[in-house]
């Protein structure tokens, strides 16, 4: 313990003493939220087109379903006929077209499953994921109702009343004002897995540096033992991740006033449990690079590559089916999807395979790194 | 009492024993030299003693304990100065010192102390704030070697401390070693600067191969060559001379002449005398002789008798 302490203090002042390393660990996270904060307050101009096709005009659900669509942010919508509704979305007139069937308020009083609004817009549409997002919870509450109706012997209107009276009300404006804040919240902790990812295979890279300018072996022929060694770089490692936790919350939260949408230590458990993720991937790095030059490509190629099919730049809702396939292999999609899922609310038990699986990935990198570390233990290049 | 023993160690990288068979006992007090070309083993030995590369087979004992089993022990009473560099360019020469030091469990004003006296021991007192990246190829040198003995250690272990620096630094590093001997430690000195280790060393033991081919003191060494004895004429200028004549008289073995220094060795069998016809061969050749000196071998000569081959050749 005492020798990790020593080997801590040294590996902390050598990364105290590279601007270019403290530059990447401690900016980047204000930088990234600085980008996800421009990024999406550029959107608020941008507006999302949709025409509604509305063939169940008389009925008071229909009806909200438009008000509801219309209470979105950015959403611009406009009254058009079925037929043209195909043709102007392919014109780029529109985004994208929602075609309430006739029948569609009844159908939803009676509470069936399966979703009857078609939406029409291009292939891989931004617009229309986005739009699906706000539709899909939506359209769910009001399937509730009805079945709850239907077994509570009440009437479908009297719930329905109650429910745009309460909750709904506040929900809309509360779903609105959130969401772009959530948009930003995750954009921001996108950049910051990115920043994460780096800044671990940095740290860890410290380790070979240390093998090429073989002071690791003179510390090595001292009686402190080569686990409290690396144990030493994980601690810094860990400590560093904290930080950049610490600062990019603070500065999104306090500084920027972008609300995550979700509570705070579920976040930070998320994030911690990724750090772990992000740490042990750096060890097998190391322990894979042959030299520091092929860790830092090998740090390239991979996290810019992983993090950009993970949807950690850009989301991924609008990407081919078998680039999302890909993404379910790699921890930061689990760990976006984590987090997406707390935003919505959802209870501890739909996460378990969540967190499951992110704890995979970490036990997984772990045992590779330490496999391999087991393995070259050998001082080829000393003395 | 034996400080190191080596007991049949044995280092091989496949089929190739880059050490074989080695048994060495290293005394209390002494300054040992392992001598022998390069590729003859000596790092990979030193790697072994130092429990930084896994032991094919064989045992190594420090202070009468096996390193296998106290490596801690071992580790802690060993200091290594490695034959690469290995010191922190980011940090400075007081800090490297300090930081190595602390990982033999020094703290506080203790820690300060020896890193100070080991500082000042290589002669970097007034580096203490100085970054290696400015230092001379020398100056790194010291560091190197002042960061392997702020923690006293019992064995300080030597690899080739002096290659390739200037005159200066090396005079400074073979007085340390002198210096740090006469304070306590017994020390091993490789090398394959055959006067640095027959000026400095004890005992010397040859390497060759992976194997040791002799060992003893200076005059144990010379005196295996009983069956040659050398002669040294100084003359007053060697150019011009023509060995192969020297070289035709029976018992003669070998002819070197030295341009520089003006004078002509040659070694023959022990038991000839035939002095006087290499006199006379010198004077056919119109040389003009200043003295005569029969010698014993030098270690040089022990070397490229036992090996075959020289050691500046390699
Ligand atoms: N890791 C290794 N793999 C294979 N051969 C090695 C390795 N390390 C050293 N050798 C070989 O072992 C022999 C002894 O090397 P070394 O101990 O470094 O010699 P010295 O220090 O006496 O110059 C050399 O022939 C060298 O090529
Ligand atoms: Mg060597």
């Amino acid at each position: 313990m005492r020798d990790t302490i020593w080997l801590i203090q040294r590996t902390t002042l050598a990364m105290l003493r590279s601007y270019k390393s403290l530059l990447l660990y401690l900016l980047t996270p204000v930088i990234g939220i600085g980008l996800a904060f421009l990024i999406y307050s550029g959107q608020g101009d941008v507006s999302v087109r949709i025409g509604i096709v509305n063939q169940d005009g008389e009925q008071a659900v229909a009806s909200d379903v438009v008000h509801f669509l219309d209470s979105i942010r950015n959403v611009e919508w406009s009254d058009v006929q079925e037929e043209e509704a195909r043709e102007l979305v392919l014109a780029g007139e529109l985004d994208a077209a929602a075609i309430l069937p006739s029948g569609f308020s009844a159908w939803v009083k009676g509470g069936k499953e399966e979703f009857p609004i078609e939406l029409v817009a291009l292939e891989g549409s931004m617009a229309a994921s986005y739009i699906r997002s706000y539709l899909d919870p939506y359209i769910g509450n009001l399937m509730a109702i009805g079945r709850t109706a239907q077994s509570g012997g009440e009437s479908f209107d009297a719930v329905y009343a109650k429910y745009k009276a309460a909750e709904f009300g506040l929900l809309t404006e509360d779903v609105a004002d959130t969401s772009a804040q959530r948009d930003m919240a995750n954009r921001a902790i996108g950049y910051l897995i990115i920043f994460m990812m780096f800044s671990a295979v940095n740290l860890s890279a410290f380790m070979i540096k240390e093998k090429e300018n073989r002071t690791y072996f003179r510390v090595l022929a001292s009686p402190v033992s080569a686990k409290a060694y690396v144990a030493s770089n994980v601690t810094v490692n860990m400590l560093v991740l904290l930080v950049q936790m610490a600062i990019m919350l603070v500065v999104m939260i306090a500084g920027f006033g972008i609300k995550p949408g979700l509570p705070l230590w579920q976040l930070v458990a998320v994030l911690l449990i990724f750090a772990w993720v992000a740490v042990a991937l750096s060890l097998v790095i190391v322990a894979f690079a042959s030299n520091s030059m092929a860790a830092s490509a090998m740090q390239n190629s991979l996290i810019i590559t992983s993090c950009l099919l993970a949807g950690c730049m850009f989301p991924i809702d609008g990407m081919p089916q078998a680039m999302r396939t890909i993404a379910d292999f790699l921890p930061q999609r689990w760990l976006l999807d984590t987090v997406s899922k707390l935003q919505q609310g959802a209870a501890a038990a739909d996460l378990t395979m969540n967190v499951l699986t992110l704890l995979a990935f970490a036990a997984m990198f772990s045992m590779l790194a330490i496999y391999k570390f087991g393995r070259n233990r050998d001082a080829r290049t000393y003395v | 009492m034996n400080v190191l023993q080596l007991k049949k160690l044995t280092k091989k990288y496949g089929e190739f024993a880059a050490v074989d068979q080695l048994t060495l006992a290293v005394q209390e007090g002494e300054i040992f030299g392992l001598l022998g070309a390069n590729g003859a083993g000596k790092s990979t030995t030193i790697n072994m003693i130092a429990s930084l590369i896994p032991i094919t087979k064989g045992e190594i004992e420090l202070l009468g304990k096996n390193i296998a089993k106290n490596g801690k022990f071992a580790k802690s009473n060993i200091g290594i100065v490695p034959q690469e560099l290995a010191i922190y360019e980011d940090m400075t020469a007081y800090e490297n010192v300090r930081f190595f030091a602390g990982l033999y469990g020094l703290r506080g004003p203790e820690l300060k102390r020896r890193a100070e006296e080991a500082l000042a021991f290589t002669g970097l007192s007034d580096k203490h704030r100085s970054y290696p990246r400015d230092f001379s190829g020398g100056m790194k040198r010291r560091l190197n070697i002042a960061c392997a003995i702020a923690h006293r250690p019992k064995l300080i272990i030597m690899d080739e401390p002096t290659v390739g620096i200037d005159p200066h630094s090396r005079n400074y590093i073979l007085n340390s070693v002198r210096k740090l001997n006469e304070m306590g430690s017994t020390i091993i000195y490789t090398s394959h600067y055959m006067e640095e280790v027959e000026e400095l060393c004890t005992r010397i033991a040859i390497l060759d191969h992976g194997k040791v081919i002799a060992e003893g003191t200076k005059a144990q060494l010379k005196s295996i060559i009983t069956d040659q004895k050398e002669i040294r004429i100084d003359v007053r200028s060697a150019t011009g001379l023509d060995t192969r004549k020297l070289s035709e008289i029976a018992g003669v073995r070998t002819v070197t002449v030295n341009d520089e220094q003006n004078s002509v060795s040659i070694s023959t069998d022990a038991e000839v005398n035939i002095l006087n016809r290499i006199i006379q061969g010198l004077m056919a050749a119109d040389i003009e002789i200043r003295s005569v000196e029969e010698s014993q071998p030098s270690l040089e000569t022990v070397f490229l008798t036992l090996t075959g081959r020289s050691l500046r050749d390699s």
